[in-house]
């Protein structure tokens, strides 16, 4: 059996399916399929099904990540990263909250040091016409805000970094 | 008949007004912004111009480059497709003065309109039902809690110039409504240069139901039936059919009155669009809006009635008269639409970006793409996410159901994602198969929205990734391997399952 390389980037597994089948992605049955067109960027062929009809697929290469596109599904891998390297959920560990799409700030709710509570808003995005609002996902104290008004932000891009409230 | 006609907007919509305008032997003229050079529509057109920026206000929405570009081109019309400047008085009212047509209704049917409040009363005049609202409210104002009782809870917050769901938020409690009014305004203020709010009532399990309207310079107005827009995002059309499985005969009927008179009411010319909610316990209907433009899914109502609405929007314009009769308005079959958005349907249908490195639309019969994008083209956040339009045509409403299954899933696109997934699963869903879907259809059914967990098809994937990957580019080995056994599209005999 080859050792698997990949894992599932899009779309985002649960904590249980990544556990159960994306960093380790051991698939059920053997899979056959055809290579019809080949080139270092791109594979193209199909599927074949038990009952005769073959379902087409598409692979291509972008940088360090495949994305493959069967019967109206999409997919993105990219190269396994090394468990030591996952986040790891520490008690004092500081957390970055980050952008999820691309736009503009147009509003940043928090300052340094403020105490916010699960779902307050922290930063509005506007995408693609839209008001995109970040919240926080948990209790704690801002400890840095990244960006103000106007910014131009990407999709993973930090936005606030947040740390856990202390006990004492 | 106009000899030149310049485009004032982007993507899908301005594809396919300029198609109509080139079938009319009519010279066109597109315009785009920095971002855009390399888009269809620039491609299409007899001639280009830049309007220089990226920016929809340094660009679609600037009306002194706009009419400085169609003097200088030569146009003597402005068709504005919709969005942008396609409900703006001014620009209207700026196209005349500089001697231009402007495809659309008068700029005092289009300010009319374009009020919420006004519009309301000109629906009430013309008997037609309406939904109770609150009086306008601007950022500075004191939040209208006065007017509460009359409206119940929950409420919508909307905006005055509104559409697409753009400044509106739901409110289900009093304490919400201040932060819901400011927001909305703002983003209002953002998307239409107009940040006034109001509250109207919410209506739960709605379905969204609308009828086309086409009005003459002299007069005539007729309707060319409905459309159903009742399955939503963020208050957002997603998928639309005609007809609607929520009316029956009579009701059609009813709501086809209204609309007319509505747009009697208005002085309405050119084709517009009467949007109703439709209570689907009661069955009684509400004038929501008319809105002064073409829409987004007139394609429906074009493949149902064999005729082109851009054509009749420009024979209008020109002064033509109608020679249509009501009773030449007979639907065939059905036809759908579903919309194509750059968004992740798993994450809350937030934009996607990026490089379309792959874009393959299916076709076939009864299958038509309005689309405003190319292979390799480049998404950018500065505009709307809608990419494309995916509409069929078929015989009755589970041939086109079956149709548009076939098409979604051989409609290969990567590199940006998309909410094909979502849509595939939203049409055969059962409450869809069975026509007893509302506004609520996307946020009851989660399923729809969720990642597969782990799926035959997935497993395919990876193997094929992993062989990719490992292949490291090598050249072509044409692979012989054995059927996969338990592979099988997972929309195989879905339409069979959902229409026993």
């Amino acid at each position: 059996m080859t050792s698997r390389r990949l894992q599932q980037i899009h779309p985002p597994l649960t904590e249980l399916s990544a556990v159960v089948s994306g960093a380790v992605v051991e698939p059920a049955a053997i899979t056959g399929f055809d290579v019809t067109v080949s080139s270092p960027g791109r594979w193209e062929g199909s599927v074949r099904l038990e009952d005769g009809r073959t379902m087409p697929y598409l692979a291509i290469r972008d940088g360090q990540q495949i994305h493959v596109w069967i019967a109206g599904e999409s997919f993105i891998f990219g190269p396994s990263v090394p468990v030591a390297r996952s986040q790891r959920v520490g008690k004092n560990t500081s957390e970055d909250i980050v952008c999820p799409v691309p736009g503009v700030v147009i509003a940043v709710h928090v300052v340094a040091d403020d105490i916010v509570e699960a779902g307050q808003d922290l930063v509005i995005i506007e995408s693609m016409k839209t008001e995109q609002v970040v919240k926080s996902p948990r209790q704690g104290t801002v400890q840095r805000v990244s960006v103000q008004e106007g910014d131009r932000v990407d999709r993973g891009m930090r936005l606030v970094v947040l740390v856990p409230l202390t006990d004492e | 008949m106009f000899s030149k006609v310049l485009v004032a907007n982007r993507g899908e919509i301005a594809v396919r007004v300029l198609q109509t305008l080139q079938a009319m032997d009519i010279a066109t003229v597109a315009v785009y912004a920095d971002p855009d050079v390399n888009s269809p529509h620039v491609r299409f057109a007899d001639e280009a111009y830049p309007l220089g920026g990226s920016t929809a206000e340094e660009t679609y929405l600037d009306r002194k480059k706009l009419v400085e570009v169609a003097l200088s081109s030569g146009a003597d019309a402005i068709h504005p497709g919709y969005g942008f400047l396609s409900e703006n008085p001014e620009f209207s009212r700026d196209c005349t003065a500089a001697g231009l047509v402007f495809i659309g209704p008068s700029p005092e049917t289009i300010e009319l309109l374009g009020d919420k409040i006004r519009s309301k009363e000109a629906a009430i005049q013309a008997g037609v039902p309406v939904v109770p609202s609150s009086p306008m409210w601007v950022p500075g104002d004191s939040p209208p809690n006065d007017v509460l009782p009359h409206i119940g809870l929950p409420l919508l917050v909307k905006a005055a110039a509104g559409g697409g769901g753009r400044g509106m938020r739901l409110v289900q409690q009093e304490s919400d409504l201040e932060q819901a009014l400011e927001s909305a305004s703002r983003e209002a203020s953002a998307a239409f240069g107009d940040g006034r709010v109001f509250l109207e009532r919410y209506i739960p399990f709605a379905r969204h139901v609308e009828f086309q309207v086409l009005a003459d310079s002299a007069g005539n107005t007729i309707h060319l039936l409905e459309r159903e827009c009742s399955v939503q995002r963020r208050y957002q059309k997603v998928i639309e059919e005609t007809p609607s499985p929520a009316l029956n005969e009579t009701l059609r009927r009813s709501m086809a009155a209204s609309a007319v008179a509505m747009a009697v009411s208005a002085g309405y010319t050119n084709a517009g669009t009467v949007e109703f909610l439709v209570d689907s316990q009661s069955g009684d209907y509400y004038f929501l809006e008319m809105n002064a433009r073409i829409q987004v899914e007139h394609p429906i109502t074009e493949e149902t009635l064999k005729l082109d609405m851009v054509e009749w929007q420009t024979r209008i314009a020109d002064g033509e008269l109608i020679t249509l009769t009501q009773d030449d308005i007979q639907s065939t079959g059905h036809a759908l639409e579903c919309r194509i958005y750059a968004e992740d349907p798993y994450v809350n249908f937030s934009p996607a970006v990026g490089r379309l490195m792959v874009w393959r639309p299916p076709s076939g019969m009864g299958i038509r793409l309005d689309s405003g994008v190319a292979e390799g083209q480049e998404i950018t956040a500065y505009y709307d996410s809608m990419l494309a339009k995916l509409v069929v045509w078929g015989p009755n409403r589970r041939s086109a159901i079956g149709r548009m299954l076939r098409a979604l899933e051989s409609f290969p696109v990567l590199g940006v994602t998309t909410n094909i997934p979502f849509l595939l699963k939203a049409i055969v869903h059962s409450d869809f198969a069975s026509g007893e879907y509302d506004t609520g259809f996307i946020v009851k059914h989660q399923s729809l929205t969720t990642a597969p967990e782990s799926s035959q098809l997935q497993a395919v994937a990876v193997d094929i990734a992993e062989g990719f990957w490992q292949s490291n580019g090598s050249n072509t080995r044409g692979q012989k391997i054995d059927a996969h056994k338990a592979t099988q599209s997972p929309w195989h005999g879905l339409v069979k399952s959902v229409f026993p």
